[in-house]
């Protein structure tokens, strides 16, 4: 044995040895394999998971709630949970011309002015709705606003014309309203001149975004509709840029809030609270899946540990025939090492596989929400998000975790005196 | 015949609730039946004016109203924002003409709750019918100083549970008869609104409150001043003017 070792240069010889010693206890081994795989497993669908909700979330938010670049004054920013419309951006400027000076910034793919007021409703089983002023045509031309067919959401008639007394209206509110297309939606509304606007527009349409605060409790109409019964005179509250790339988000912000001066608030989508808060959460996600793995190790552990208990005599007689203590650990510690990569692999092999086919079919996550999360802002259902990185960074990180387990127990060899060992 | 005057804007209900009162130490509801009789006339037209401070803003709103019976009034916004925007109440319905909707709109329910026109009325404000002494009970909780006068403080209790504001507090000068201030209540005692006299004007023979101020307590910082001018009491109104195309006229 000592002369192969010293044949091959060592460490080739130690890890055929211990590759072998693994298959002396094949159920053993496979228990092992299986705790790791499973741990990594686990580790590679989480992160997965959590990706799948992330990109969920980050798309609402661009789409929705900021575009890349999101603009509005400061009055708006004091006064945000009531959206208000009496602080429009750069009073007494058009939206039109504004939006033309962003869109002439290089990497700017589109400036769309939004309006959002509250409305009261005269119907009596949903009281309260949000009124969204846009231009249905140029914002398809940028966003799919149903994020899960990626398509324009709309499940029956058409989204309003411009200028026109009409509206939309998400799939949910219709049910509860019991209103659909040809409908009149009495309501009332206060303008910029904190006067109090009754208006009615018809159903034209009723879509389905996917996105619940959407469904349930917007009424899209024509931001120039909007717009003039609300007062601002052709002035926007809210701008929202879109980036040629969203990467560029930060620079254009700053480019944006250059061109606009004081007054305003500009802000990138990657400064949203829930965008924040998922993103300083991944370091407790780490903390969570290396908690997983450690446990999971402790298998190898003590695999290891009995390992060395039950082939004491073994040991000694490897000490006998000139093996330094150096060679005994590294023999356990590759066995060790085997165990976890070949439980790894598999654990890849089974997180790829089913990250790949849950990327395929939308999860329905009202199924795990109970749909209490309606406030937060993501779709009505996600996709499992499936990277080979994680694939990659599951196997790196389930076998250096437990590898790293592996160490001491494996040192635990080095102490035994051949003499000892013999002797027993 | 014997009107009650509705309050402020349409609403000339909140300005028109002062009245000439005893100044005498009365009963309680000797004091509020003398409040409620203030507040009766045959007919009243007059102009007004909002001044509506809420959010930092100031908002400016005109209007003319005008009112016949305890069942009808009218009032049509004259300044540009609001310019063709109509109220008429019709015994004890409200109705609305938008220029925004073109049509004529029912405000019930809970529409009645919302801020009428920004200000710090809410429409059910605006509708009430019926006399305070009808709909409370009222306690003389004592004497007090109102705004540098000596006032009657009383204290009303509603008769009704399904009353917007079971509890209020009213101070009425004792020499003049003016209701100088008053304080709307939730059931659970939270103070909601409150109102204070700015300026009374003897007119004909009555003592008429022509400017006041009322604070919606609910929304911070905000606070609306009513005034009224050209005040015609008493004067003939066409029934024509109450109905439903004057609104869409």
């Amino acid at each position: 044995m000592e002369g192969r070792m010293e044949g091959t240069g060592g460490l080739g010889a130690l890890a055929t040895i211990a590759y072998r010693n693994i298959w002396r206890n094949g159920r053993r081994t496979a228990l092992c394999v299986v705790a790791v795989a499973i741990a990594v497993f686990f580790n590679i669908f989480m992160q997965s998971w959590i990706d799948g909700m992330m990109d969920s979330i980050e798309e609402v938010v661009r789409t929705f709630e900021t575009g890349h670049v999101n603009v509005v004054s400061s009055g708006f920013e004091a006064e945000r949970e009531y959206c208000p419309v009496q602080y429009p951006i750069a009073e007494g400027r058009s939206a039109d011309e504004l939006a033309d000076e962003i869109e002439a910034l290089p990497g700017v793919r589109a400036a769309l002015p939004r309006i959002t007021a509250y409305a009261t409703l005269f119907d009596s089983t949903v009281k309260h709705a949000l009124l969204w002023g846009v231009r249905p045509a140029r914002e398809l031309a940028i966003n799919h606003w149903n994020l899960t067919d990626r398509d324009d959401g709309l499940v029956a008639g058409r989204f309003p014309g411009e200028g026109a007394n009409e509206c939309a209206i998400g799939a949910a509110l219709a049910r509860k309203t019991g209103l659909g297309i040809g409908d009149k939606l009495p309501l009332k509304t206060v303008s910029a001149q904190f006067s109090d606007k009754y208006w009615s527009p018809t159903i034209v349409g009723v879509f389905e975004f996917d996105y619940a605060r959407y469904d349930e409790g917007v009424i899209l109409v024509s931001f120039e509709r909007l717009g003039r019964i609300l007062g601002l005179g052709g002035a926007t509250q809210q701008l929202f840029v879109y980036a040629e790339e969203a990467g560029r988000s930060a620079e254009l912000r700053d480019e944006v809030a250059r061109l606009l001066g004081p007054g305003h608030v500009v802000r990138e989508w990657a400064d949203n609270y829930w965008v924040a808060v998922m993103r300083q959460s991944s370091f407790l996600y780490v903390i969570v899946f290396a908690v997983f793995q450690v446990v999971a190790s402790f298998l190898i552990v003590n695999t290891v540990l009995m390992v060395i208990h039950e082939r004491i005599k073994e040991i000694g007689m490897m000490g006998a025939l000139g093996m330094t203590r150096r060679e005994i650990v590294l023999v356990f510690f590759f066995e060790a090492l085997i165990l976890s990569v070949i439980g790894a692999l598999a654990g890849c092999l089974l997180g790829g596989l089913v990250t790949k086919v849950g990327s395929l079919f939308p999860i329905d996550t009202e199924v795990f929400t109970g749909g209490g999360m309606k406030d937060l802002p993501f779709s009505g259902t996600i996709f499992i998000a499936f990277s080979p990185a994680n694939i990659a960074r599951g196997f790196a990180f389930g076998v250096a975790v437990s590898a790293a387990c592996t160490i001491l127990p494996s040192l635990k060899s080095a102490f035994v005196e051949p003499v000892e060992a013999l002797r027993r | 015949m014997r009107t009650k005057y509705f309050r402020a804007a349409l609403a000339a209900l909140a300005l028109a609730s002062a009245g000439a009162a005893a100044a005498a130490a009365p009963s309680a509801a000797s004091l509020l039946e003398r409040v409620d009789a203030n507040e009766v006339y045959a007919s009243i037209s007059y102009e007004g004016e909002m001044v509506i401070e809420y959010q930092g803003k100031r908002y400016v709103k005109t209007f003319a109203a005008s009112a016949k019976g305890s069942a009808n009034s009218y009032v049509e916004f004259t300044n540009p924002e609001d310019r063709g925007t109509k109220y008429l109440k019709k015994e004890g319905r409200l109705y609305v003409y938008s220029p925004d909707a073109e049509e004529v709109m029912l405000i019930s329910g809970h529409l009645l709750k919302e801020s009428m026109m920004g200000s710090d009325l809410s429409y059910e404000d605006t509708i009430d019918n019926e006399t305070l002494s009808a709909r409370y009970v009222p306690t003389l909780a004592g004497e007090e100083e109102a705004g540098g006068r000596r006032a009657w403080v009383l204290d009303l209790a509603a008769k009704r549970r399904t009353e917007s504001y079971p509890r209020q507090k009213l101070w009425i000068d004792a020499e003049t008869g003016d209701l100088l201030r008053y304080e709307l209540y939730a059931l659970s005692g939270a103070k909601l609104k409150e109102y204070r006299l700015i300026k009374a004007e003897p007119i004909g023979d009555r003592r008429f409150p022509v400017e006041g101020e009322m604070r919606d307590l609910l929304r911070k910082g905000s606070r609306t001043v009513f005034k009224m001018r050209k005040v015609v009491l008493d004067a003939p109104i066409p029934d024509s003017l109450f109905s439903m195309k004057s609104l869409e006229r």
